[in-house]
This record gives structure tokens, sequence and C-alpha cells, in this order.
């Protein structure tokens, strides 16, 4: 089942082509055009602005917060810093000031609705990887990769965030020993060798002036 | 009401009263003094030889007043006595008493003078032998009465009512008998009322000298000499028209301020807005004319253009805020990683048409700072836009954050890298000098660094506010990094 996402929009033009990017990224829309309070139950994602008639967005975010978690992306045309401190205050998990991107509002949109990576403590699966954090042991599919200290650490900590980007110096605190190692260069070899044990080339992508990347699901 | 005449009313609502209740005052003394000597004198007359005998045997004889001389009245005689206003007696020359009467009456209150008053029983009940009453008459009345028991009470003189007057006359008791004393009332009255006329005249002067100076737009400041209170008043009224006239000025040159800005601004804004007019109006006529391959460069250069406009708006409005005398911070917890996350998600599709790979990292925990929000997410996104915009197709824009530990509270680092032509070194210092007026601002074109305007102004300003600190330098073997280093929040919930 797709995503229900709320809109409440009063500008009948916004609100048209917000739901026309929403629909068309695959999410479930219901559009309101004046402010009241939503059932949480009926809905997975609101969407709210500020300046609504009937009911201030930031009264419908409070009410919506007193009785549960439904995540909450709030608009706002007005580029002010104590409306989005209250928003976020609030209990807003996110806000977009306008004008934006339909790109930008499905990404957003996306963040907000990702759920959590699958919380076992002790095993991460991205794809065909699967990596016992507890037993320090790498399979791919059925096929156990035997990695040293230094490529199960840089794996481990890439694959605690697949899809997004690790910067260098976060890879080189979590696996490298600096003293014993040398200096950030050591990286890209482990890296590199790391690459050829897993055997699939792809599933580490560097990312210019950042680091590395685990691909996973989409970038954060 | 003007001030002389307040001065008057005043003086003479104090006066008056006053004069009344001294004058009323000397009336009761005045009349406690007739009615102590009447009864002192009515006791005397107890006591002569054959006093008893003779008023019994004739009670109107004996009460009737005596010819001046024979019988001492309340009001004097050659004898000491008891004069009614002293024990001195009245200045020679003064009005005098009328001689005393008495009525004889016996215990029923009956007397045989068919002339005697009557008197209520129960006041006389009340005295005991020689005691004394005063019958109760108005203050402003010259007649005093007093009742006095007698030593007899069985027959026609048990009581004996003497009558008398008080002196003649207006007052003297505890006034001077004369009415001089009201000369120095009067004279204080009239040097107040001579003494206010010179202030009342100088206060007159000086507003009409206050008022115009305001007709002139307080260019003539008041004038008004001496060394008193009146001149500090004017004193007072030069300083506030002096202020008056910075302020003047001062809103003056705001307003001169905001005409030139509201000018630059819609000029800033036109500019963009024209030229995406022209691009929709081309994409319009291409529909049907133009290959599709032509109409998406239009359209990527229309969205560049709407991109650029909200992003100068953006830049105006954060300008307005920091760009007066005491900028105002609005300080809060917020996470870096989220405003990082939001910089990208904005400029990503922009990046994307442009063919520029965008890209950020951020640690696992969130990096907190205290700052302010929008002007923070302004500064980086300012970075981060001018990173795209002077890029080449197929170039690279990285957004790096790293929390840095080495020091007491630790510190952020945010990077902003690209692969674009980098600036020119003698360029590198003037980067974030304003030239938005500049034509060298208005030159948008992509491929050298002439655009540099007010965002990275802005983003400049937001970091001296903060007091984070901004370099910039080139890479090797191309391109601009640059560096966003501050303190990180101590430790508390993030809020943004």
């Amino acid at each position: 089942m797709s995503d229900r996402v709320l809109l409440i929009e009063d500008d009948r033009e916004l609100g048209a082509q917000i739901v026309a990017t929403l629909h068309k990224a695959g999410f479930g829309v219901t559009w309101w055009t004046e402010g009241r309070v939503p059932d949480p139950a009926t809905i997975d994602l609101l969407i709210v602005d500020l300046m609504l008639p009937g009911m201030y967005g930031l009264d419908i975010l409070k009410a919506l917060r007193a009785t549960s978690d439904t995540p909450a992306l709030v608009l706002s045309a007005r580029n002010d810093t104590s409306d989005k401190i209250r928003a976020l205050k609030l209990g807003a998990d996110d806000y977009m000031t306008k004008p934006f991107w339909p790109e930008e509002l499905v990404e957003r949109v996306r963040a907000r609705l990702r759920r959590p990576t699958l919380a076992r403590n002790d095993v991460i699966e991205v794809g065909p990887l699967r990596i016992g954090l507890a037993e320090r042991q790498v399979w791919v599919g059925e096929r156990t990769v035997e990695l040293t200290r230094a490529e199960f650490d840089l794996l481990a900590t890439l694959a605690r965030r697949p899809g997004a980007a690790v910067t260098r110096a976060a890879l080189v605190d979590a696996a490298i020993d600096a003293d014993r190692d040398g200096a950030e260069r050591t990286l890209d070899v482990h890296v590199s060798r790391l690459r050829k044990k897993l055997g699939d080339a792809g599933m580490i992508q560097t990312v210019w002036g950042v680091g590395y990347r685990l691909a996973g699901s989409a970038p954060a | 009401m003007n001030l002389r005449l307040r001065l008057l009313l005043t003086t003479v609502a104090v006066a008056v009263p006053l004069v009344a209740g001294l004058v009323w005052l000397d009336a009761r003394s005045r009349h406690r003094a007739a009615e102590e000597a009447l009864a002192r004198l009515t006791r005397e007359r107890f006591e002569r030889p054959e006093a008893q005998a003779r008023c019994e045997a004739d009670p109107l004889a004996w009460g009737a007043p005596r010819p001046p001389g024979a019988e001492h009245g309340p009001g004097g005689g050659a004898r000491p006595g008891p004069p009614p206003h002293g024990p001195s007696g009245p200045p020679p020359g003064l009005p005098r008493a009328a001689p005393p009467r008495f009525f004889a009456y016996d215990r029923a209150l009956t007397a045989r003078d068919p002339a005697a008053p009557r008197v209520d029983r129960a006041a006389a009940a009340a005295l005991t032998e020689g005691a004394w009453a005063a019958i109760d008459r108005a203050t402003f009345d010259d007649r005093v009465e007093v009742l006095v028991r007698s030593p007899w009470p069985d027959g026609p003189c048990a009581y004996v009512l003497v009558r008398g007057s008080t002196p003649r006359g207006f007052i003297g008791a505890i006034l001077p008998a004369t009415e001089l004393w009201l000369a120095p009332l009067a004279a204080t009255l009239i040097a107040v009322l001579v003494a206010v006329g010179p202030v009342v005249g100088r206060i007159r002067r000086l507003t009409a000298d206050v008022r115009r100076s305001a007709a002139g737009g307080f260019v003539d400041a008041p004038t008004v000499g001496g060394a008193d209170e009146v001149r500090q008043l004017g004193d007072a009224f030069v300083a506030a028209s002096a202020e008056v006239r910075r302020q003047l000025a001062a809103r003056d040159d705001r307003e001169r301020a905001l005409r030139e800005y509201l000018a630059n601004t819609t000029h800033d804004v036109m500019i963009p807005l024209t030229v995406l007019t022209q691009h929709l109006a081309s994409l319009r006529a291409g529909v049907r004319t133009r290959e599709p391959g032509e109409l998406d460069e239009v359209v990527a250069r229309a969205m560049d253009e709407a991109h650029y406009l909200a992003a100068l708006i953006h830049n105006l409005s954060v300008a307005a805020r920091v760009d007066v005398a005491e900028p105002r911070l609005e300080r809060a917890a917020i996470d870096l990683n989220a405003l990082v996350a939001r910089v990208v998600a904005r400029h990503r599709p922009v990046a994307a048409e442009r063919g520029i790979e965008l890209d950020s990292g951020v640690p696992e925990q969130a990096v907190v700072v205290n700052a302010d929000l929008t002007l923070l997410e302004q500064a980086v996104s300012n970075v981060v836009y001018n990173a795209i915009r002077y890029n080449r197709r197929g170039g690279h824009v990285a957004v790096v954050l790293d929390r840095v530990l080495d020091r007491a509270d630790g510190q952020f680092v945010l990077r902003v890298l690209d692969d674009g032509p980098g600036i020119p070194p003698p360029d590198l210092g003037s980067l974030i000098r304003r030239g938005f007026r500049s034509d060298a601002a208005r030159t948008r074109t992509t491929g050298g660094h002439g655009g540099h305007g007010i965002g990275l102004h802005i983003t400049h300003t937001v970091a001296k506010l903060h007091a984070y600190q901004l370099v910039f330098k080139n890479r090797e073997p191309s391109g601009l990094e640059v560096e966003l280093t501050g303190p990180l929040s101590p430790p508390a919930a993030a809020t943004a």
C-alpha cells in the first residue's frame, strides 16, 4: 500500500501541483485547503502550510503532536527563523521554504517516510550483503568473505548508513589506526582490497570530495 | 486658566478660610472670657453683706444694672475686676461691654421679673452650688448669658441668670482689635502677583519661540535668558530640538537608503525575471518550431533563472536583517546534519539540470551548533549554490561536515568543495566584498567568477556575526574550497 500523505495548503494552484507531484512519485495524497486537525490513524505523513484559513499550521501541528508521532513537514513562504524554530520545537520533523522544486519535495517526503534500517543490532543486511557485527563475519549471498580488522570496520561503518556518503575522516576514525597505518591514503588501499574481496565493485561507491558510500536505498 | 489667575485663586482659596477660622476662634475666645467674668461677678455678688436678704426682699432691684462706677460690668470699671476679655481689661478707647443684669429664680426656676428669660430645667439641675453654665448663644451674637446656682436654695434667689455682652466690635480677643493685621496679608498677595508677572512673561516668550522653532522644522533653537528654572526649561527645549533634528536627519537617511535599496532590489529581481520571461516566451514559440533538444536547453535555463531568483530574494531578506546597524541573531540549538540535507536537497534539482554531481557527507551523530537557523542555512546555501553555478557540466560539488574534537568543547568544520575553475589568487580576498552593485555582479555568465555578488557577502557577514571562521582557498588541480569553522553547541537537545 502506498504511503498516505495529507497536504494542507490553501493555495489552489500550488496545492494542485504538489498533489500531482506526489501522485506521480507514488504517494496517495489527500488535500485539504482549510486548517483543521487530522486523524493521525488515517495518514502516514502530514505536509502543512503555516498560514491557513481556519486553523494556523503551528496549532494543527501542536494538536497532532498531542496524540501522535506522525511525521510532519512544514511549508512556509516566510523565511523566518522564529517560525521555523517554533515549528521544530512543536514537533515538526522538517520544513521547506517556498519556492521549492518538485524533486526537492519528493526527496524530503521520502526522507521522512524512510523506515529505519532493519534494526537487529547484531546483523545488517544491504542488498546481497550480510554483516554479522557480533561475530565480525561478512557474507555476500551464501559466500563467506574473509576481511581484515580494518576492512571489516570500514564495511560496518558504511553499512550502518546504506546509501549515505560517509566522510573520509569518519571512515579513518572508525577503521584505521592512524599511528600504525599512517595517513588517510591508506584508506583508499583498504577500500580497494575490500571491493576486490566483495567481488561486486559497484557496491562501494566513491563519492567525490566526501568519501565512500555503500549502495543501498535512496541517498539520504 | 492662565498662571496668574490660577495663582490668585489659589492664594484666595488659602487665605479666606484661614482668616475666617481666626475670626471664629477670636469670637469664641471673647464669649468664653465674658462668660467667666460674668460667673465670677455673680459669685462676688453672692458674698456681699446681706446679699441674700436683699435679693430675697426685692429680686428685681437686686438684679437691675447699676450706673457706671457703682457696679462693675464685665466690660470694665476702674476697680480691678474680672474683665470679659482678659485680666488687663480692654485698652482705653475701645468699645466696652454693656453693664450686666441679674435675674433671680426660685428652685422651680420661676422668676418674679417678667423680663427674665426662660431657663432649661435640665441645665439647672446639673449645677452644684456656686457652679455656672453658659446658656448657649450663637458665637457671633454679642449677648452672653450665664446661669449660676446661689448658696440660698430655698428662696426666690435659688438660681441667678446673669446677662451681659461681649465688648462691642468684631474682634479683639486673640487678633489685634484693629484690622491692621489684614495689611500684610494683602501685601503678600499683591507681592506674589507682582513677582509672578515677569516669570509669566518669560514663559510666554519661550512658548512663542518653541512654536516658531517647531514651525520651522526645529532649525532655530528657542532662546531664553536668565539663570532660573525658565532658563533650564529653555535649555531642555534646545536639547530636545537638537535630538529631534538628529532623528529627522536619521529618518531622512533611512528613507533615502530604503528608496535606493528598493530601486536596486527591483533592478536585481527584474533582470532574472525578464530572462525567465524570455525563456518562457521562447518555450511557447519553440514548442512547435524547435527541436526537442533545443527546448531542453531553454527549460534548463529557465529553471536556472527561477532558482537564482529564489536565492536572490532569500538573500535580500537576509540582507535586510544583517545589513543594519545592530543585527540581532535568533540563536537556537540547530542540527547541522539536517541543515546540510536541506541545502543539498534544495540545490540538487538545479545541479542535476546542469549535469553537476552534488553530494554530502555528515557524521552519524547530529552536529549541534547554537546559531540563527535562517541565516546559517542561507550562508551555507549561498556557498553551495555558488559552487554549482560556477562549475562546468560533469563537475562535482561536495558538502562535507566533520566534528573536530581536539579542542575543549569541540568544533564543526563544514567544507564545500568543487572542481570548477577556482578563483584567481589575487581575487580570493575580495570574494566576500559586496560586489552586489558592481557591474561584475550583473554579469552572471557561467565559467567566470564575475557573478559573486550578494551571496558570499551574506555568507561572510553571517559567519562574522556568529564568530565563525570562513576561509576560501583554491584546490589542486582546480576548484574552490570554502571552509566554515565554529564551536559546537554545549551538549543539549537539538531543536532543528
